[in-house]
C-alpha cells in the first residue's frame, strides 16, 4: 500500500511508524533531563557533536528547549497518534464490521497534516532557530515574540495547531463511522469496549480541541501580527488583553486532553481483561457508561490547574468539587475490571501483562492525584515532580503500555505475523516496574518540595538533599529506556522473519479475529457481518457444550446441535449473512 | 479545636525539628508557619488513604491473577449479577465518600479559616503588609515605611531578600512586570502565581525565626531555576528597628523621577 493510500489501515500504519519515530524521540530528550538532574550540568556522553560550545553539557536554554519539546512531542507527535493515528485508525471499523472509516480521504489528509506538525517540531529544534522554550502548555507572556522571540517558538506553535487539527479530523472521522458505518447487529451494547473508550475520546477531541486552535491561533496572531489577546494585563493598562484568559483556554482543552489519552486505553485493558480472564467483562454498561461520565465531566474540572492562580473562591470550590467527583466513575470502572479478573481462568499472555500493567500504573497515578484536587492540599504540591509524577503515571505510563497492550494484541492483525511472546513479556513486565521506579522518585521527590522545570535543583538549598533520590530516579528512567530495545529487537525480528500468526491468536470473538483475514484486505470483509452478541462471548456455557471451544464469534451463527462439521478451536469461516 | 489553632510562636521550634540539613528523607520541606500543620495533616490523610487504596487494588489484582492463573474453564453465562454491580457500585461510592470526603471537608476547613479568610490580616493591627513585584529573574518587594503607606518615599524596597516579623500575619499583594510567574515559600505552604496585570494576594504567619527560601515554580525564562530569594523571619523589635533604618535610607536616596523605582501601590482592600 502506497502513501497516498487512504485506506484505514494503511494511514493506521504510517501514523504507527511515525508514532514511535516520535516517542523515541521524546523518549531520549526525557533522558537528557534526567540527565541533568541526576549530573547538573556535566557532559553528556555522546552529546559533544551537537552542543560543541559546552562539550555536550546541557546549558540553561538547552534545557529549556529540551523539556518544552519533550512535553510537545510526547502529548502531540507520540502518544495521541499512536493511540488514535495508529491503533484508533487500524481498529475501530475492523471491530464495527465497517467497510472503512467514513471519510478515507479525510484520514489521509489528517495524517499529512500531523506529519507536517512533525516536521516543524523536528526543524524548530534542529535549525537552531530560537527553539521554543516557553514550556509545552506555552503561557503567554512568556511564549509570546517578547520573552521568546525565536522562530522556533512560532514553529511549534503552527505545530501544535497541525497536530489539533489532524486529531479534530480523526476525532470526527471516528464519531462519525462509529455513529453510522456498524454492522447490521452491531447495537451499542454489542460495542468492544475499546470502540466505547475511542468514541468517547474521539467526541472530547471534537469539542475541546477547537478551543485548543483557538488558544493557538491567539496566540501565534500575538507573535506575528502585533495583537495583545495575552500580552497585557487589562488591570494595568487599562485595556487589551490578558494572560489569564489563555491559561483557562489552554486547561478548557488541555485537561479533557488527558482523558482523551487515557479513554482508548481504559477501553482496551476491559476488553483485554475480559478476553484473557475468559469471562464477560462485570458491569459491560457501568464501565461504558462510567467511561461515558469522565467524558462527560472532563471539560468541568480543568480549572484544578488554576487553584494557585488567584481565581476566586466561588470557582475554586466549583471545581474542587467537581474534581474530586471525576473519581467516582474511575473508581466503577476500575472495581469492574477487579471483578472481571475473579474467577476468570487468566492467561497472562502478553496483552493481557500489558493490560494489568496499565492498570497498575493508572491506579497508581490516580490515586496520586486526589490531594491535587483538593485546594488545601493542592498548594505544598502544586508545581512540584509530584505533579509530574502524577501525571506521567496516568497520561504516560498507562497510555503507553495501552498503546503497547494494543499494539501487542493487534500485531497478529495488522502485519500477519506473530511477535516473539517472550520478549514482548519481558518487554512488558520490565517497563512497567521501571516506570514506577522514575515515576515514583519524581513523586517522593515533589512530596519533598522539588519543584518541576528547574534546570539545577539544587540552586534551593532546602532540595540539595535530593539529589542522591534524583540519580537512583535518573539510572531506572536509563534502565527503561534501555530496555524498549527489547521491543525494537522484536519487531525488526518479527517483520523480517517472524512466522505467520494464526487466525484468531488469543481465540476470541470480536469481528475482527473472527470475519477476516490477517491482515485484512482492503475493504477488510468480504461480506458485511451480521452481529449477534457483544464482544465478550466468553466461557459460555453453550458455546463450550455445542463447539467445544469457550469463545463465540460476535457473528458466529450457534449451531443448534452439538458440533458435528466445525472442529474444536478451528478459525470462524466468514459468517453466512442471512442468520437472525 | 487545637488543629485548627495557629501554632503559638514559642513551642513551635521543637515540633518542627531543627534546621540542621537533614539527609536522604522523603518529609515535606519543614513546616515553619502557624497554619501550614493543618495541611499537612489533611496531606498525611490523603497518603494513608493512597496507600491503603493502592494496597487494596494491587492485592485484590495479585491475588485474583495469582489464584485464577490457568484456572480451569469455569461456565460464565453473564457478566456480573445484579448483586454484584450493586457491590461495585456500593464499593466505589464508599471508598469515594470516606477519601474524596475528608480531603474535601478538610480543605474547606483551612481556606475558610486561613487560605481566603483575608479578614484575618486585615483585622489584625499588627499586620506585616508586602507588595512584592516579580521580575525575569528575581522578586522585588516593597514595605510601607514608617507613614503606613505604600509609593511615599519612606517605602523600603528590597531584592530578593524578603523580612517579616515573627508571629504576626504578613499580608502579601503580588504583581509581575514581565511574564508569569509562581511566587513560592515552601517553608510556610505558601503559593501564588505573579500575573501581569493583577494584583493577586495571599497571607501567612511565621511561627519562628530563621531563613527561608522564596522559590519559583512556574516556568518563567532561562534563569527560573535562579529565581531564589531568602526570607528572613525576624523578631518583631527587630523588624521594627531594620524597618526603621530602612526607611530612613529609603527617604535619603528617594527620587521622585525614577519612574521604574516607584512601582507600589495604594494598598487594596479585600
Amino acid at each position: 500500500m502506497s502513501l497516498s493510500s487512504s485506506d484505514h489501515k494503511a494511514v493506521a500504519r504510517r501514523y504507527l511508524w511515525s508514532g514511535l519515530g516520535f516517542l523515541a524521540f521524546g523518549g531520549l530528550l526525557a533522558l537528557l533531563i534526567r540527565w541533568q538532574w541526576a549530573f547538573p550540568g556535566q557532559p553528556v556522553p555522546g552529546l559533544a557533536w551537537a552542543l560543541p560550545e559546552s562539550h555536550g553539557a546541557l546549558t540553561p536554554p538547552t534545557y529549556t528547549a529540551v523539556f518544552t519539546t519533550h512535553g510537545l512531542v510526547m502529548i502531540f507527535f507520540a502518544v495521541t497518534p499512536l493511540l488514535f493515528g495508529a491503533l484508533g485508525h487500524f481498529v475501530v471499523p475492523l471491530a464495527i464490521g465497517a467497510r472503512g472509516l467514513a471519510f478515507p480521504r479525510l484520514s489521509s489528509v489528517g495524517f499529512w497534516v500531523y506529519a507536517l506538525g512533525g516536521a516543524l517540531v523536528l526543524a524548530s529544534f534542529g535549525l537552531r532557530l530560537g527553539p521554543a522554550s516557553a514550556g509545552w502548555t506555552g503561557y503567554p507572556p512568556l511564549s509570546t515574540s517578547v520573552f521568546t522571540p525565536g522562530l522556533g517558538q512560532t514553529l511549534v506553535t503552527v505545530a501544535v495547531l497541525c497536530a489539533g487539527v489532524s486529531a479534530f479530523l480523526y476525532g470526527l472521522n471516528f464519531v462519525v463511522t462509529v455513529v453510522r458505518c456498524r454492522a447490521p447487529g452491531m447495537t451499542w451494547g454489542r460495542l468492544p469496549l475499546t470502540v466505547w473508550g475511542l468514541f468517547f475520546a474521539s467526541v472530547l477531541n471534537v469539542l475541546f480541541v477547537p478551543v485548543l486552535a483557538a488558544a493557538t491561533v491567539l496566540v501565534l496572531m500575538d507573535r506575528l501580527l502585533g495583537t495583545q489577546f495575552f500580552v497585557a494585563g487589562a488591570a494595568a493598562v487599562g485595556g487589551g488583553g490578558d494572560p489569564l484568559v489563555y491559561q483557562h483556554l489552554f486547561w478548557l482543552f488541555g485537561h479533557p486532553e488527558v482523558y482523551i489519552l487515557i479513554l482508548p486505553a481504559w477501553g482496551m485493558v476491559g476488553d483485554f481483561v475480559a478476553f484473557f480472564s475468559r469471562r464477560p467483562a462485570h458491569g459491560y454498561r457501568l464501565t461504558a457508561g462510567a467511561m461515558g461520565a469522565v467524558s462527560a465531566l472532563s471539560g468541568l474540572v480543568y480549572a484544578h490547574h488554576l487553584f494557585t492562580s488567584g481565581m476566586s473562591p466561588v470557582l475554586g470550590r466549583t471545581f474542587m468539587v467537581l474534581t474530586l467527583l471525576i473519581s467516582l466513575p474511575a473508581e466503577v470502572m476500575f472495581l469492574n475490571w477487579l471483578m472481571t479478573l475473579w474467577r476468570g481462568s487468566v492467561r497472562l499472555t502478553s496483552p493481557m501483562l500489558a493490560a494489568l500493567a496499565t492498570m497498575s500504573v493508572f491506579g497508581l497515578g490516580g490515586i496520586t492525584g486526589l490531594a491535587l484536587g483538593a485546594v488545601a492540599t493542592d498548594v505544598p504540591l502544586h508545581g512540584t515532580l509530584w505533579v509530574v509524577g502524577h501525571f506521567h503515571l496516568t497520561m504516560g505510563a498507562a497510555s503507553f503500555l495501552g498503546v503497547f497492550a494494543g499494539l501487542y494484541f493487534w500485531f497478529p492483525k495488522m502485519f500477519g505475523r506473530a511477535l516473539h511472546e517472550g520478549l514482548a513479556k519481558a518487554h512488558v513486565l520490565a517497563s512497567a516496574v521501571l516506570f514506577l521506579g522514575v515515576f515514583g522518585g519524581q513523586l517522593a521527590a515533589g512530596y519533598a518540595g522539588q519543584l518541576r522545570r528547574l534546570y539545577d535543583p539544587y540552586q534551593y538549598t532546602y532540595l540539595r538533599h535530593l539529589l542522591p533520590l534524583n540519580q537512583w530516579t535518573t539510572a531506572c528512567a536509563f534502565l527503561l529506556g534501555a530496555v524498549q530495545g527489547l521491543f525494537v529487537v522484536n519487531l525488526a525480528w518479527t517483520l523480517r522473519r517472524g512466522r505467520a500468526a494464526d487466525a484468531n491468536p488469543w481465540r476470541v470473538g470480536t469481528l475482527e479475529w473472527t470475519c477476516a483475514p490477517s491482515p485484512p484486505p482492503e475493504g477488510n470483509f468480504a461480506r458485511p457481518p451480521v452481529v449477534l452478541r457483544g464482544p465478550h462471548a466468553l466461557s459460555q456455557p453453550e458455546s463450550i457444550e455445542r463447539l467445544g471451544r469457550d469463545w463465540l464469534g460476535q457473528a458466529e451463527d450457534l449451531p443448534a446441535s452439538p458440533a458435528t462439521a466445525t472442529s474444536p478451536e478451528a478459525p470462524v469461516a466468514l459468517t453466512s449473512g442471512g442468520a437472525s | 479545636m487545637s488543629d485548627l489553632a495557629p501554632r503559638p510562636v514559642e513551642a513551635s521550634s521543637e515540633q518542627v525539628g531543627g534546621a540542621s540539613p537533614r539527609t536522604w528523607t522523603l518529609a515535606l520541606p519543614e513546616d515553619a508557619s502557624a497554619h501550614g500543620h493543618r495541611i499537612d495533616a489533611l496531606l498525611g490523610w490523603s497518603h494513608r488513604f493512597e496507600a491503603g487504596l493502592a494496597l487494596v487494588a494491587f492485592g485484590w489484582m495479585a491475588v485474583a491473577v495469582w489464584r485464577f492463573r490457568k484456572a480451569p474453564r469455569a461456565t460464565v453465562a453473564h457478566g456480573g449479577t445484579r448483586r454484584s454491580r450493586a457491590w461495585v457500585l456500593g464499593l466505589a461510592l464508599g471508598a469515594f465518600l470516606v477519601v474524596d470526603g475528608t480531603l474535601l471537608v478538610g480543605s474547606e476547613g483551612y481556606l475558610r479559616d486561613v487560605l481566603w479568610n483575608l479578614d484575618v490580616p486585615a483585622r489584625d493591627p499588627r499586620t506585616a503588609r508586602i507588595e512584592i513585584n516579580a521580575h525575569q529573574w528575581s522578586w522585588e518587594a516593597r514595605y510601607a515605611g514608617a507613614d503606613g503607606r505604600f509609593g511615599t518615599a519612606d517605602d523600603v524596597v528590597t531584592w530578593n531578600d524578603l523580612r517579616v516579623p515573627v508571629g504576626v500575619p504578613v499580608w502579601v499583594q503580588l504583581v509581575s512586570t514581565d511574564v508569569v510567574h509562581g511566587f513560592s515559600l515552601p517553608h510556610f505552604r505558601v503559593k501564588l502565581d505573579a500575573i501581569p496585570g493583577r494584583v493577586n494576594q495571599t497571607w501567612f504567619q511565621a511561627a519562628r525565626e530563621g531563613e527561608w527560601e522564596v522559590a519559583c515554580y512556574q516556568h518563567c525564562g532561562t534563569s527560573h531555576y535562579r529565581m531564589r530569594g531568602v526570607l528572613r523571619a525576624l523578631s518583631p523589635d527587630a523588624h521594627a528597628a531594620w524597618l526603621r533604618e530602612a526607611g530612613r535610607q529609603a527617604e535619603r536616596v528617594y527620587d521622585a523621577d525614577d519612574s521604574a523605582a516607584n512601582w507600589g501601590w495604594e494598598w487594596k482592600a479585600p
